[in-house]
């Protein structure tokens, strides 16, 4: 391993590392505009340039390898002039309207410009005047004015979608980015461009105007919950007068998981947390119609219904249906709930196709995978599956409508548009609808409702994935954690609660239901998770040695 | 001074069109099967190293080192890269070459793929020189036909075949990588080096980028020998040069000579001294990024070395000459627009700094320039250069440095008197 110094600290790094990457692992920062680790290296934006002993020139550090022996400066007075002059030459041109820029605050530029550039311009030319605001795609907005060129939203969509939508047009000071005629930049996973763009140039519809940095108030760690990759995000709350909102997910780079990347769809789909066609308040069926009650009256009913199903007909007349949305400690509170207390075979989680498989299977190549639950791994390693003698999600829509199964309980899945016809239903000649009406007693929980809210005895409002703490694990066994960002509304309780308190309303006890304490039972259990420990999985995950 | 002109001998020559055949008359097409029955590829290189013979267009890199770093032994193809682009302001003796005497240009660059063990050789031509193109078209056509080139070219078992591509209309296609990216069909702009082109150059495989006059010289160094051609000028600047000379001479044009010749006696004696008996103020001896000299470096040999000595560079060999109606502020403010208009955009300091000379540069012209903008000039020419990927950005600041240190008085002038001090009597 090739040993160099910078900045006089001694750096022992594998040889073809360059010294951008070198100077990083002893926390020395190469500023840097074009460079980007998950893109090819095109060493335009010049910032990087480090001062090498018997070397002529400055060097870009960015695609300058280490050798032994090397000496190597970041804050020579030769780089401060150099950086100080690319500094000056991208605020040239630059609007300056950082008051009103949407990445004001967060903004390379202005870091950069504060710490390395000049505080004062030179120049007495007329800035160049450039399109403001061109939509780019359902997600994207472009500023030409404040884009400096780093070329990293090009390189992007040519290399990692590989859609190649944006190119530079012109040259020399009329350089600008734009998109290809006829193309719209409304490939997956536009949205990255967001992240990658060094300047407001590139800024997202959604979050636009929304906020400034310093008015997120919290930034929690999570993991996306729309497909079995579960690539890491931070969310963005911040507070206003209705309360708290998230506002923005971004990716968390995890190398072994999505890299520095996500997708549109989880970006962007969040706007469900603040509907107000939410479900709040738990409900039940009254006269044919849903009351809403408090939980405490929900559950006593609830209790009730249940006590009366399992003495008239045994608990294998009690089936569940625990959706892979779920974390690990609801799944597996559920499981001691159903199986142990209740004590019914009937248990399952695979609503879909693809969740019988072993594995479900990439979409694109990229990070998408054909699973869009979070958690059906878990739910496996958990045996949210059919004990001995139990039925699938099939068999007890079937068994439901023969009237051989009388109380189900349906944990976040909407099985009438899941099963219009499929194969796998096919031993069920009636509708769904039909089904699950005559159920002696139908509970479900939900975010919205749904049409089996609609037939549900009992609803329970349910908690979006950045309401609450737990684990997920991905498609390649790796548990995660996700973490509250938003405080769940006053009237919502979270599933452990509510299992728990049912189990008291039928003289039982669930026993912990923090997360971390059910993630030490988890960890007792033989299978995927035994002697894990729940301060073991932060914050990129783990993955158990097998 | 008598000198035997070598690239363009064909001038003596009346009535003489360019044709293969008259290039066959007057002793055309006897250096390729010379080159392919009695030299290895590795003798030719060895030879064209002993020549002398160093890179026409502007850099002046030894021809045959160039040959030499292509691996041999590499798997891919090689290629060769006639550079045709002739872009450099002031410089126009490759368009004159490609019109008047195509198969010298062929013949050199048919020698030089045998040398450097390439099949496929291309001409990136300068997209003005349409003329030029259908010249080298029909060219190649009549070389193909009578057999030098193509499959088993003279019976040697050595086949090559050629292709002229016409530019886009971009300076910056004249610099090597440029070239190559536009020569693959991409946006043109300079590649990061290393890798270079001798290892990962057209279609990352092993390149040898040259210009025609480079090129052209090829085939005489072959018939006539090494030693022959290594005698002709300073040991370090062998051989003959064509030197473009425009401006305000009595005789611009092409002038071929030895770069033993004195600037003096390039401008007094061949091109027929300043116009209209003039003063001469300035000179820019190799194309418009070279830095200018003036009335004091007359007497400098127009070899590599002794032009760099002198503060300036042979550069593509473009000589613009200026008498004293020139106003050095405006000649600054025309060459910094060249720049602004040509760089690529793709480095900072180029594609902001070429535009914010030029526009500095006209309002001190327009008699809008401040005191400190003087100073502020030769900063940003010290931010620009030998910082970005490629040179143009050195380009564009290296000559307006030299101005304002050779005439900074005429740029304080501008600035004092709120107006140029040549208006209405400037030469431009």
């Amino acid at each position: 391993m090739p040993t160099l110094k910078i900045d006089g600290v001694e750096v022992s790094v594998p040889a073809n590392t360059t010294i951008l990457e070198a100077a990083k692992t002893v926390g020395i920062e190469v500023p840097h505009y074009c460079y980007h680790p998950g893109l090819s290296v095109v060493g335009q934006c010049r910032l990087c340039q480090v001062d090498v002993e018997k070397m002529a020139k400055l060097a870009i550090a960015c695609n300058t390898p280490v050798a032994d022996g090397m000496v190597v400066s970041t804050r020579s007075p030769k780089v401060e002039k150099a950086r100080r002059a690319v500094l000056e030459f991208y605020l040239l041109n630059h609007p300056l309207d950082c008051p009103i820029c949407d990445k004001g605050g967060e903004c390379p530029l202005q870091d950069y410009t504060l710490k390395y550039g000049p505080g004062e311009s030179r120049s007495a030319e007329e800035k160049v005047q450039r399109a403001k605001h061109q939509v780019f795609g359902p997600h994207i907005v472009f500023d030409a004015e404040r884009c400096i060129l780093c070329t990293r939203c090009v390189r992007f969509c040519r290399e990692i979608p590989g859609t190649g939508e944006l190119g530079v047009f012109s040259r020399g000071d009329r350089s600008e980015i734009n998109l290809f005629p006829g193309r719209v930049l409304d490939n997956a996973y536009s949205g990255n461009v967001i992240d990658l763009c060094p300047v407001g140039a590139l800024t997202s519809r959604e979050y636009r105007f929304q906020s400034r940095p310093w008015d997120l108030v919290r930034h929690t760690e999570s993991v996306c919950p729309l497909c079995s990759n579960g690539c890491n995000v931070v969310l963005d709350v911040r507070h206003r007068q209705k309360g708290e909102e998230l506002l923005r997910i971004r990716p968390r780079e995890n190398p072994a998981v999505n890299r520095w990347w996500m997708c549109d769809e989880g970006r962007f789909t969040f706007q469900y947390f603040s509907d107000p066609a939410r479900l709040r308040a738990p409900t039940w069926r009254e006269d044919g119609r849903p009351v809403e009650m408090g939980y405490d009256d929900v559950l006593l009913r609830l209790a009730r219904a249940i006590r009366r199903v399992v003495e008239t007909h045994g608990p294998s007349a009690v089936g569940c249906i625990a959706s892979s949305r779920l974390t690990n400690e609801e799944l597996f509170l559920i499981h001691r709930f159903f199986r142990e207390i209740l004590g019914t075979p009937h248990l399952d989680f695979r609503v879909r196709p693809v969740q019988f498989q072993e594995t479900d299977a990439s979409e694109d190549g990229i990070l998408r995978r054909t699973d869009k639950t979070a958690n059906s791994r878990g739910a496996r390693d958990l045996h949210i599956l059919p004990g001995p003698g139990g039925l699938d999600v099939a068999g007890m829509l079937a068994a439901a409508a023969d009237g051989r199964l009388k109380a189900l309980f349906v944990f976040e899945e909407d099985l009438v548009p899941e099963f219009p016809d499929r194969p796998v239903f096919g031993e069920l000649s009636r509708d769904v609808r039909e089904a699950l009406g005559r159920l002696e007693l139908l509970v479900a929980s939900s975010m919205f409702g749904s049409e089996t809210t609609a037939l549900a005895h009992g609803v329970l409002p349910a908690l979006g994935f950045g309401e609450k703490e737990g684990s997920f694990t991905n498609f390649q066994g790796r548990i995660q954690k996700v973490h509250r960002a938003l405080t769940p509304h006053l009237a919502s309780r979270g599933l452990p609660e509510a299992l728990r308190d049912l189990g008291r309303d039928l003289g039982r006890d669930l026993g912990e239901i923090e997360p971390e304490r059910v993630w030490a039972a988890i960890g007792e259990m033989a299978g995927a998770y035994q002697g894990i420990a729940w301060k073991d999985i932060e914050p990129l995950g783990l993955l158990p040695q097998t | 001074m008598d000198f035997e002109r070598i690239l363009t001998r064909y001038k003596d020559i009346p009535n003489y069109t360019g044709t293969i055949d008259e290039y066959i008359a007057h002793g055309g097409y006897q250096a390729l099967p010379k080159a392919l029955r009695e030299l290895e590829p590795a003798q030719l290189i060895e030879e064209v190293k002993k020549s002398g013979l160093r890179g026409r267009g502007g850099a002046g890199f030894p021809c045959g080192l160039k040959w030499g770093f292509i691996p041999r032994d590499s798997p891919k193809p090689k290629y060769l890269v006639c550079n045709g682009d002739e872009s450099e302001p002031g410089t126009f003796k490759d368009r004159m070459l490609i019109e008047e005497e195509p198969h010298q240009l062929i013949e050199g660059i048919a020698i030089s793929s045998y040398a450097i063990g390439c099949h496929l050789a291309f001409i990136y031509c300068r997209g003005e020189f349409v003329h030029g193109a259908r010249v080298l078209q029909r060219a190649l056509a009549d070389a193909y036909a009578r057999g030098y080139l193509g499959k088993n070219i003279l019976g040697s078992g050595f086949d090559l075949d050629v292709y002229v591509h016409r530019g886009a209309g971009a300076y910056i296609c004249g610099e090597e990588t440029g070239l190559l990216e536009s020569l693959e069909g991409k946006r043109g702009q300079p590649r990061m080096k290393p890798p270079f082109p001798a290892i990962a150059g057209l279609y990352r495989s092993p390149t040898v980028v040259n210009n025609v006059e480079t090129l052209s010289n090829i085939p005489h160094i072959v018939v006539r020998g090494a030693d022959w051609y290594a005698g002709i000028g300073p040991s370090r600047s062998a051989g003959p040069r064509l030197f473009s000379v425009s401006g305000h001479v009595e005789r611009p044009g092409n002038y071929e000579l030895p770069m033993s010749i004195t600037l003096r006696e390039l401008i007094f004696e061949h091109a027929g001294g300043m116009r209209n008996g003039r003063r001469l103020k300035a000179v820019i001896p190799g194309g418009s990024s070279a830095p200018v000299l003036t009335e004091q470096h007359l007497d400098v040999t127009m070899d590599f070395e002794s032009l760099a000595a002198a503060g300036s560079m042979g550069g593509s060999g473009g000589v613009i000459v200026m008498d004293d109606t020139a106003c050095m502020v405006r000649v600054g403010e025309i060459v910094s627009r060249f720049y602004h208009h040509e760089s690529c955009g793709q480095c900072t300091q180029c594609r902001e700094g070429t535009a914010w000379l030029h526009k500095v540069l006209r309002r001190i012209e327009r008699g809008q320039g401040r005191r400190e903008d003087l100073d502020l000039l030769l900063d940003v020419c010290d931010n620009m250069k030998g910082k970005t990927i490629c040179v143009l950005s050195d380009a564009a600041a290296m000559p307006i440095e030299s101005y304002l240190k050779h005439f900074r008085e005429e740029f304080e002038a501008h600035v004092r008197e709120r107006a140029c001090p040549f208006e209405g009597k400037g030469a431009f």
